[in-house]
């Protein structure tokens, strides 16, 4: 069955043979190695070598700009076609997927919404030709949620900030040529005191360690990032002294509509791998498809594949008016992610023992999915959004610069 | 140089369902490039590139073949011409060649043409010998590897991949190449292309546009049956606690089944 059929309210024929594409690419180049790649990297002595080539690949199909006008050099397509990315790539592994969500939805979709023409020429088109590669540092080893909570110190001296600190848990922490960071210049006015800059691998006193050990996600590369006395030209600013609060929460908005687009796609995996294997396997002289509660926890898979896919196109349609969408943003996020675990759970519990081996893929999706209920907002973080915006406690406000909305003869120019 | 391309869109599988006239019933099923298709696609765009010019692909059939035309073109062909004519719907494959011969006259200053050695559903094999016939032209088939395409010096050198042995030939420009598997590795269609094939203008052409006459395409072959495939055989579990005791009655289901 086709489960992206009859969302023609939302997709195109463009974004079919998109999505086709993305298919190939991922079914041919990465599929038949990810449980040799997905065991490489549990080691702690993995080179994992296999990363560099897959993102110059990635690059050269043009999917690390996808959303990206054609004169930054991305392939012009609007924001619906990044979550069918996500989710094409973590229907077969999560590491593809995080390497969107960190390069494009966090990094370079913040450049485009706040970024100086300058700061465009030279940091976004070369990243998103997917010459240049990019991350996002926000967590600190004592600040993840509470992000007011975080260490990072950037001080004025003539052209320069200085910049220190270590941020944790930074996807492509040994990849990426391109940082994020955001810092405070003021911390005597909390929130409103940090600002966001963008950092280049090569300046003095930048260091990354991988980290080893992860649960999930093991064919990618996560670590630190140490900054000590770098030296951040003024121009590397991205918005105004102050800002960086709100960039980096903007940026979220990016990241988790990739996070939860991603989950949709996994949770398609779970769901076609359970369709599989329950019409091969047969105990007590039928197909286990057969049994009542096989089909309840593949009908549960369906709900859960279908309600997260409405609510990620919701917030890419909204994306692409170029309206504001923090609360279909989060609740995407919160959805899909927590029911991508559920599904990949039930995945496994349908392939009785043989879900339990890496043998059949569901249970590096169950690892690779628990990641998701936490980075990019927590579910416990996407509840309490929930209640504010429902209480009126909170609301999309506006900020100075919005996400551009999605505009097909000016993103082709 | 102007290369064409012929395709065809197939199912993806041969799941299909036969219907009480013995027609075939492809519905629910994905619809594809038929996969030789795709290898000759690819070599004419590669030819293209090496000699400049340009590549046209054509399909013969309905509005649901525009799909396969727009990939086409997402893959970087130039141009595309669906040639859909309801008089045109059931002529079998030599009166499909007519039918491509006469889009090779019209467009009139073609180099060579490829297409895929055999569709992967009817699989007669035939369209390609056939244009080639009907044009006058050489036909070289099961191109395993081109050597030298010189539309200048009007010459074509390839390897032709035959069950055991290969042979490499020589013809003279024009001409039909017919393509096999593992010839090239196809390109996916590129972002910024996707989105101006969808924009394409795809011109309609008509049996009238083509100046043919359609009692003369009508098909020379009836089908009297078609059997559907089978149906997959089940696959059986191997069960056991090691991976040891799990081979080792693999091996005891090989060697019964005198697999090896």
């Amino acid at each position: 069955m086709d489960f992206t059929a009859n969302y023609d309210m939302f997709l195109t024929e463009e974004h079919e043979m998109l999505r086709q594409t993305v298919r190939q690419f991922a079914e041919r180049e990465v599929q038949p190695f990810i449980r040799d790649w997905d065991r490489e990297g549990a080691k702690d002595e993995s080179d994992m070598a296999h990363v560099r080539p897959v993102l110059k690949r990635m690059g050269e199909l043009g999917l690390l700009g996808i959303c990206i006008p054609e004169r930054y050099g991305g392939a012009g397509m609007d924001y619906l076609s990044l979550a069918i990315v996500c989710e094409e790539l973590e229907r077969i592994d999560t590491f593809l997927r995080v390497v969107i969500s960190v390069h494009t939805g966090l990094n370079s979709l913040a450049i485009f919404q706040w970024g100086s023409d300058e700061q465009k020429q030279k940091y976004l088109v070369p990243q998103a030709q997917g010459v240049k590669l990019a991350g996002y540092c926000l967590t600190e080893p004592n600040a993840g949620t509470d992000v007011a909570g975080m260490q990072s110190t950037a001080r004025r001296e003539g052209d320069y900030y200085i910049l220190n600190g270590e941020k944790t848990w930074i996807s492509l922490a040994d990849v990426a040529d391109h940082f994020l960071v955001v810092a405070y210049t003021d911390r005597s006015k909390e929130r409103r005191g940090m600002t966001a800059f963008i950092v280049e691998r090569t300046f003095e006193g930048v260091e990354t360690h991988a980290i080893h050990g992860k649960l999930g996600v093991r064919a990618g590369n996560t670590g630190s990032v140490v900054f000590n006395n770098v030296r951040v030209p003024v121009a590397n600013r991205l918005g105004e002294e102050g800002e960086g609060f709100k960039i980096a929460m903007s940026a979220l908005d990016n990241g988790r509509y990739t996070v939860a687009a991603g989950a949709t796609g996994l949770i398609q995996a779970a769901l076609e791998a359970s369709i599989r294997y329950a019409k091969e396997r047969e105990t007590f002289g039928q197909p286990i498809a057969q049994h009542q509660l096989v089909k309840r926890m593949v009908s549960h898979m369906v709900r859960k594949l279908d309600t997260s896919r409405l609510l990620v196109y919701r917030a890419g349609w909204m994306k692409n008016q170029g309206r504001r969408n923090s609360r279909e943003t989060t609740l995407a996020k919160w959805h899909a992610t927590v029911s991508s675990f559920e599904a990949a759970d039930d995945a496994i519990q349908v392939h009785g023992a043989y879900g339990f081996s890496d043998e059949y893929p569901v249970e590096r999706m169950l690892r690779n999915a628990r990641g998701a209920v936490i980075y990019e907002g927590t579910r416990e973080l996407q509840e309490l959004l929930q209640a504010d915006f429902a209480f009126g406690f909170r609301e999309n406000n506006l900020l100075r610069r919005e996400l551009p909305a999605y505009d097909p003869a000016e993103w082709s120019e | 140089m102007h290369a064409v391309v012929f395709i065809k869109q197939v199912p993806q599988q041969n799941s299909v369902k036969i219907t009480p006239d013995k027609q075939i019933d492809a519905s629910g099923i994905e619809p594809i490039i038929s996969l030789f298709d795709e290898y000759a696609i690819e070599e004419a765009l590669l030819q293209v590139e090496k000699n400049g010019g340009k590549v046209t692909v054509v399909t013969i059939g309905g509005e649901e073949q525009i799909d396969a035309l727009r990939k086409a073109l997402a893959m970087g062909a130039d141009q595309a011409i669906l040639v859909n004519d309801p008089a045109l719907r059931n002529i079998g494959s030599l009166g499909a060649a007519k039918v491509g011969a006469a889009v090779v006259r019209k467009l009139g200053d073609v180099d060579v043409v490829f297409c895929g050695k055999q569709s992967t559903d009817d699989e007669t094999a035939v369209f390609g010998p056939a244009v080639a016939r009907y044009l006058d032209m050489p036909v070289l088939s099961y191109v395993y590897k081109v050597h030298e395409l010189d539309p200048g010096a009007k010459r074509v050198v390839v390897d032709r991949a035959m069950e055991t042995t290969t042979e490499t030939v020589e013809a003279t420009l024009p001409a039909v190449l017919t393509t096999v598997k593992d010839l090239n590795q196809p390109r996916y269609p590129s972002l910024l292309k996707i989105k101006k094939a969808q924009k394409a203008d795809i011109p309609r052409w008509t049996a009238a546009d083509l100046g043919l006459n359609t009692a003369e395409l009508a098909p020379k072959v009836t089908y009297l049956d078609r059997v559907p495939p089978p149906p997959r055989p089940k696959g059986s579990m191997i069960d056991g606690g090691s991976a040891q005791e799990k081979a080792r009655k693999l091996v005891d289901v090989l060697v019964n089944a005198q697999v090896i």
